[in-house]
């Protein structure tokens, strides 16, 4: 569905996308995972016809995308990162508003308008203006006036930033309800759990590059970690730390403010032998936690940071 | 399109701030110049006015000049202006100083007047020296480049005097104040650039997010710039129209009887107003609350140049720098209405109108070329 290859933008010397290669599939709910400024709205904004870019080649439903690829247009819905809505109308005045630039018909559009309501939540708010709004409503309004005329493909730049957990939540399943409608998704975000949650595939993208590209289980498959294993213990000295630091699969240790972080390949009764070491050499220990390698430590083992810095 | 132009006009009335600059400001302004006035405006062209009382000092009657002036002065006094010639000059400064006269005349090769205050006295003295200079100027002109030609130009110069007197006192108004009404109109036209500096900002994809959703949908940029662009014209002359309404009913205040063509310059200056908003709203990325400062600046300047805070301001820049009036749409339009409301002089109407006519091609070719962009190097 989509395809963009080779693409490079330059802001003067710094360079924001850097032969970045994408392959969108139909029906996809593609996560753009990368932190702030590694170049995801820049993909977007090129990919929208935007943004001029210095090199490379974008097609879109199988042809190329210009700024006056209207027919193109017209089956894509763009929800922005910042809420674009008019101020001085009504919720539903900006949502049927929104809708009549891609739809003619009266009747149509009404029904449409109608559904979107529906599907945001936001009939009790019909005739509020934005400002009086929460900052979940408005993000509801903003999806609405983007997803309005049930479009083919719709691009979600960031939609959930500070936004509640509950209207998070209800954000995240209309997502999957209108992909299940049909609509194909892009989503992009610095949310790695959000992104983990309800899209199919993932591009993991820093310094406007593609890292890496797969599903949440390849992304991780791709990476050493296999566990990460942290415990509250006090008074570990060189010669302890040294022996647990040799044990099997182990081969990140860290000790901090008297908490103990290894991180270790994938393997059976990894815990259990980290434990039984600490019971034969009588560290006394407190909580235990095992996690299951995340996005982040797909992330920092790629990149040697945190998603979340 | 209907349902484009329903909504635009529905946001573009409902921005309380944008509206109060393009329609309420002029309203307090009229209302306070107005008051400020008082009761020496006059809308009905009757002859109400006082007296005015100035004295005549002879200060060197023996030049050329000061002869002219002399005999000017004889000829103008009568109805409307009382002279003394017989104080000296610390009676007629004690007469001054004591409001028993508005002015005093000093009859020498460079004529000149001393006045006490601002006020329409002193206003209509100050007018009557500065015709007598420049008619001495043009006979002086005349003279030495077409000396054959000055019987003519005498005979013209008293046809002018003639028509002058006849018309102001019989016709329509004599009032200076009367100027600052046509500033304001000529200034509350501009203040569309309010409006189009708004929507500018809709508009652009690198200047809102609003303008960014805008751009991506599949309705031509070329259509909603048109229809932008025609709602905020329309917006604005009915604004213009109130206006208008309210300075000549409420404020009655003459300002002609040629009503379709006041409406004609009415929707020029609306034109030029909202387009000028337009151009300066989309030729840079500042932020709206910046744009929106300076646009009080773009369209004040031109005001104040054309007579909007000191009426002789626009006579003194004819006097000395012509060209400004010509390029400051402004002057151009308070010169149009100047011409339906007080000469009645249909050749000079018509030169405004072309004058305001090529500004707004210009100005619309502006705007459109700079929110037409659909692709832009940086957001």
């Amino acid at each position: 569905m989509i395809h963009i290859e080779n693409l490079v933008k330059r802001y003067g010397s710094f360079v924001a996308l850097d032969h970045l290669n994408l392959d969108i599939q139909e029906g996809e709910v593609f996560g753009l995972l990368g932190p702030n400024g590694s170049g995801k709205t820049t993909a977007i904004n090129c990919l929208l016809a935007l943004l001029k870019y210095d090199k490379g080649n974008i097609t879109v439903f199988g042809r190329q995308m210009h700024p006056d690829s209207y027919d193109l247009k017209k089956d894509i819905g763009v929800v922005m990162q910042n809420v674009a809505v008019f101020e001085q109308m009504t919720v539903r005045e900006n949502i049927d508003y929104f809708c009549g630039l891609y739809v003619r018909d009266r009747n149509e559009r009404q029904k449409l308008v109608d559904e979107a309501i529906r599907f945001t939540g936001l009939e009790d708010y019909l005739k509020m203006r934005p400002k009086k709004l929460s900052g979940g409503l408005l993000r509801r309004l903003n999806i609405a006036c983007g997803i309005v005329h049930k479009p083919r493909l719709i691009i979600m730049d960031e939609p959930t930033v500070a936004v509640d957990p509950q209207s998070r939540n209800r954000i995240l399943e209309g997502i999957l309800e209108l992909n299940r409608q049909g609509s194909t998704i892009i989503y992009t975000s610095h949310y790695m759990e959000e992104v983990e949650q309800i899209c199919s595939r993932i591009a993991i993208i820093d310094h406007g590059q593609v890292l890496a590209t797969g599903t949440t289980e390849e992304l991780k498959s791709m990476i050493k970690t296999g566990e990460t294993i942290t415990i509250e213990t006090i008074h570990l000295g060189e010669n302890e730390l040294d022996g647990i630091q040799k044990l099997p699969h182990v081969f990140d240790l860290t000790y901090e403010d008297q908490v103990l972080k290894l991180r270790l390949s994938s393997a059976k009764h990894n815990l259990i032998r980290i434990l039984n070491y600490l019971q034969e050499h009588d560290i006394a220990f407190g909580r235990v936690f095992s996690e299951l390698p995340t996005l982040n430590d797909v992330f920092l083992e790629i990149t040697g940071k945190e998603l979340r810095d | 399109m209907f349902f484009l132009f329903k909504y635009r006009f529905l946001q573009t009335i409902r921005e309380v701030s944008v509206m109060f600059w393009a329609l309420a400001f002029p309203v307090i302004l009229g209302t306070l110049f107005y008051f400020s006035f008082g009761s020496g405006i006059e809308s009905t062209g009757e002859e109400t006015w006082d007296t005015v009382k100035a004295a005549v000092i002879a200060e060197d009657d023996s030049s050329e000049n000061a002869e002219a002036f002399h005999t000017f002065l004889k000829e103008a006094s009568g109805k409307l202006l009382k002279l003394r010639w017989d104080a000296t000059e610390a009676e007629a400064l004690e007469m001054l100083d004591e409001g028993k006269i508005t002015g005093i005349y000093y009859v020498k090769d460079t004529p000149s007047l001393t006045v006490g205050k601002n006020g329409l006295g002193e206003s209509i003295l100050t007018g009557i020296l500065d015709s007598y200079n420049q008619n001495f100027a043009l006979i002086q002109e005349i003279a030495s480049t077409h000396p054959e030609q000055l019987p003519q130009a005498f005979e013209a110069l008293n046809d002018y005097r003639q028509t002058t007197r006849e018309e102001t006192l019989g016709g329509q108004t004599l009032d200076p104040n009367v100027q600052y009404f046509f500033a304001l109109i000529a200034y509350a036209c501009l203040s569309g650039a309010f409006l189009g500096v708004r929507a500018s900002f809709d508009t652009q994809a690198d200047l809102s997010p609003l303008g960014a959703r805008r751009s991506v949908t599949p309705t031509h940029k070329l259509k909603l710039v048109i229809t932008d662009m025609t709602v905020l014209v329309l917006i604005h002359f009915i604004n213009i129209l109130i206006l208008n309404v309210y300075i000549s009913q409420v404020l009655g205040i003459s300002l002609g009887d040629d009503l379709p063509s006041l409406i004609l310059v009415d929707f020029m200056g609306s034109v030029i107003g909202v387009c000028m908003g337009l151009a300066f709203g989309s030729i840079s990325k500042m932020s709206l609350s910046m744009k929106m400062g300076l646009s009080v600046a773009l369209t004040l300047v031109p005001g104040f140049l054309a007579g909007l805070m000191f009426g002789n301001m626009k006579n003194l820049i004819e006097l000395h720098c012509p060209v400004i009036n010509r390029l400051n749409p402004a002057a151009v339009l308070s010169d149009a209405f100047y011409c339906l409301g007080i000469y009645n002089d249909m050749e000079r109407f018509t030169r405004c109108l072309l004058i305001l006519g090529a500004m707004s091609i210009l100005l619309f070719i502006t705007a459109f070329l700079g929110v037409r962009r659909e692709s832009y190097d940086s957001i």
